[in-house]
C-alpha cells in the first residue's frame, strides 16, 4: 500500500545521510508504534519515513538535529496517512489520533501518599495503555521530550510555537497522571 | 514565583534546563511550599515511570535488514576510490588545508610585515619632527623664501629636493635643516600654521615600504594619511623622491597643505 512496499531499489538517496539516518531506526519505530498502535502500520510508517526523508535529503540542513528532522517527517507522514485513511471508507484502523480530549489541568497534581505509592507500582503495560489513551499530540510531545529533544525541536516536529511546547507538555503529562491514577487504584 | 508558574517549570527544573536565576527561584519556592514539593515528587515519579517502565518498541531485525538493503551503501559495489576515500579523507583534508592555508598564511605574514614597516615609516617621520622641535637650533637656514632654502641643501644631499611651494599666508615657510629619514639623509622644510610647526621631509624613495592600500588621492598623488602619538602624518612618493609631512595641525589642514605641496606648477 505504501510506495516503499514496491521493493525496487532507489537509485538516488544512497548517501552518507542515509547511513546516519538508519542509526535512528529504533527510536523512529518506537514513536511510530505509539502513533499507530500496531506493529504493521508502524513498520510501514518507518519505511515511508525513510523513503520521504532520503528523497528530500537536500532539504536537510547540515549541523541541525537529524533525529528531530526524521521525527518531523515521520509525524507528518503519519498525519497525512491518517487523513487519507479517514477519507477512505474501505479502510479501517489508524484510529489513534482522535483520542479522548486530554482535559486534565496541569494543576491536578495532588495525589495522596497511598495513591503515590500505587503509582510507583504501575506496571509497564498499564503505562503504555494509559499513554495510548492520550491524543496523538500529547503522546508525541511526551515521547519527544523523553528522547531529549529541545523545546525548539519539539515545536518544529509538532508544528507549534516554541512558547506553547512547555504548556502542551505539562498538559499532556497531567493527563497521563490522571490516567495512571485510575490504573493505580 | 507563583505556584502555577513553578509547576509549569518543574520538568525543566528537574532536568536542569532553567537559567540559574529561575532554577534558584523554583528551588526557593519549593523550600516553602508543601503542595509544590508534592507536585515535584509526583513529576519525578512520572518521569521515572516513563524512563524505566514505558515499553520501548525497537525496530525488528527484519525491518532493519529491509531498510539497510534499500538505503545503506553496499560495500561490494564500492570503487577503489570510494573504499579508500574514508581512510584518505584526513590526509586529503590536511593537504587541502595546507594548499588553501599556506598562501593565506604567507600573504598574512607578508601583509603583516609590510604593515609593520609602514607603521615604522610613520613613526620615523614623527620622531624626526620631534627631534626638530626639541632641537635648540631647529633650522639651519631661516628664510622667508624658497629660493634661499633650496640652495642651502646643495652639496649636503645626494639628491635635489623637488619642492615648489614657497609658502603663503596660511602656511609660511620658516626655513630648512638637514635630517635623516631611516637610513638616509633628508631635506627638512619647516612651515608653520599659526603657532604650529609643520615638517616636510624629502628623501630618496627607493627601498622603502610605501603603503599600497588605503591611499588618499591628492592632486593626482596617492598619499597615505596616518596618525601617530597625536601627530598627523601624510607620506607619498613622486618619482624618485619620497615626502613625509608631519604636524600636530588637524588632518584636514595638513591635507590642504599637502595639496599646495603637490600642486603642479
Amino acid at each position: 500500500m505504501l510506495s516503499w512496499a514496491r521493493g525496487e531499489r532507489e537509485t538516488v538517496g544512497v548517501s552518507a545521510l542515509a547511513n546516519q539516518a538508519l542509526a535512528y531506526v529504533d527510536v523512529l519505530h518506537n514513536l511510530a508504534r505509539y502513533l499507530t498502535g500496531n506493529e504493521t502500520d508502524a513498520e510501514d510508517l518507518v519505511q515511508e519515513t525513510y523513503a520521504r526523508a532520503l528523497r528530500a535529503e537536500h532539504q536537510f540542513t547540515p549541523g541541525t538535529n537529524l533525529k528531530a528532522w526524521l521525527f518531523r517527517i515521520l509525524r507528518n507522514t503519519f498525519l497525512s496517512s491518517y487523513r487519507r485513511r479517514r477519507n477512505d471508507p474501505t479502510v479501517g484502523g489508524l484510529d489513534t489520533v482522535a483520542a479522548e480530549t486530554d482535559a486534565a489541568a496541569p494543576s491536578d497534581w495532588l495525589l495522596g501518599d497511598v495513591e503515590l505509592d500505587r503509582l510507583r507500582k504501575v506496571v509497564a503495560d498499564e503505562i503504555e495503555a494509559a499513554l495510548m489513551t492520550l491524543s496523538e499530540e500529547s503522546r508525541t510531545v511526551i515521547l519527544l521530550d523523553l528522547e531529549g529533544l529541545t523545546e525548539v525541536e519539539v515545536a518544529d516536529v509538532v508544528g507549534c510555537a516554541v512558547g506553547t511546547v512547555k504548556s502542551r507538555l505539562a498538559r499532556a503529562r497531567a493527563a497521563l497522571r490522571q490516567k495512571l491514577k485510575d490504573y493505580a487504584r | 514565583m507563583r505556584c502555577d508558574e513553578v509547576r509549569l517549570h518543574l520538568l525543566d527544573y528537574q532536568e536542569g534546563r532553567l537559567r540559574l536565576e529561575a532554577q534558584n527561584a523554583v528551588r526557593a519556592h519549593l523550600d516553602g511550599c508543601p503542595d509544590c514539593t508534592r507536585a515535584d515528587t509526583v513529576e519525578q515519579e512520572l518521569t521515572r515511570l516513563l524512563e524505566q517502565r514505558l515499553p520501548q518498541h525497537p525496530a525488528s531485525l527484519a525491518l532493519k535488514r529491509r531498510l539497510a538493503a534499500r538505503w545503506s551503501q553496499p560495500p561490494a559495489s564500492r570503487s577503489w576510490w570510494s573504499r579508500r576515500r574514508a581512510s584518505l579523507a584526513p590526509v586529503l583534508a590536511a593537504a587541502a588545508v595546507v594548499l588553501v592555508a599556506a598562501p593565506v598564511v604567507y600573504y598574512e605574514r607578508a601583509a603583516s610585515r609590510v604593515a609593520r614597516e609602514q607603521t615604522a615609516m610613520v613613526a620615523e617621520a614623527v620622531n624626526d619632527h620631534l627631534r626638530l622641535l626639541a632641537s635648540p637650533r631647529p633650522l639651519d637656514v631661516e628664510s622667508g623664501g624658497l629660493h634661499q632654502v633650496k640652495p642651502w641643501f646643495a652639496g649636503r644631499l645626494d639628491f635635489a629636493p623637488v619642492v615648489t611651494f614657497e609658502g603663503d599666508a596660511d602656511f609660511p615657510l620658516k626655513g630648512g635643516t638637514l635630517g635623516y629619514f631611516r637610513d638616509r639623509k633628508a631635506a627638512v622644510f619647516v612651515y608653520a600654521r599659526r603657532l604650529h610647526s609643520i615638517s616636510l621631509l624629502v628623501f630618496r624613495a627607493d627601498g622603502l615600504p610605501w603603503p599600497s592600500r588605503g591611499l588618499t588621492r591628492i592632486n593626482g598623488v596617492e598619499a597615505s594619511v596616518a596618525a601617530e602619538r597625536g601627530f598627523n602624518v601624510i607620506v607619498w612618493r613622486r618619482g624618485e623622491l619620497g615626502y613625509a609631512l608631519v604636524s600636530d595641525v588637524d588632518a584636514g589642514e595638513l591635507t590642504a597643505f599637502a595639496a599646495r605641496l603637490t600642486r603642479t606648477p
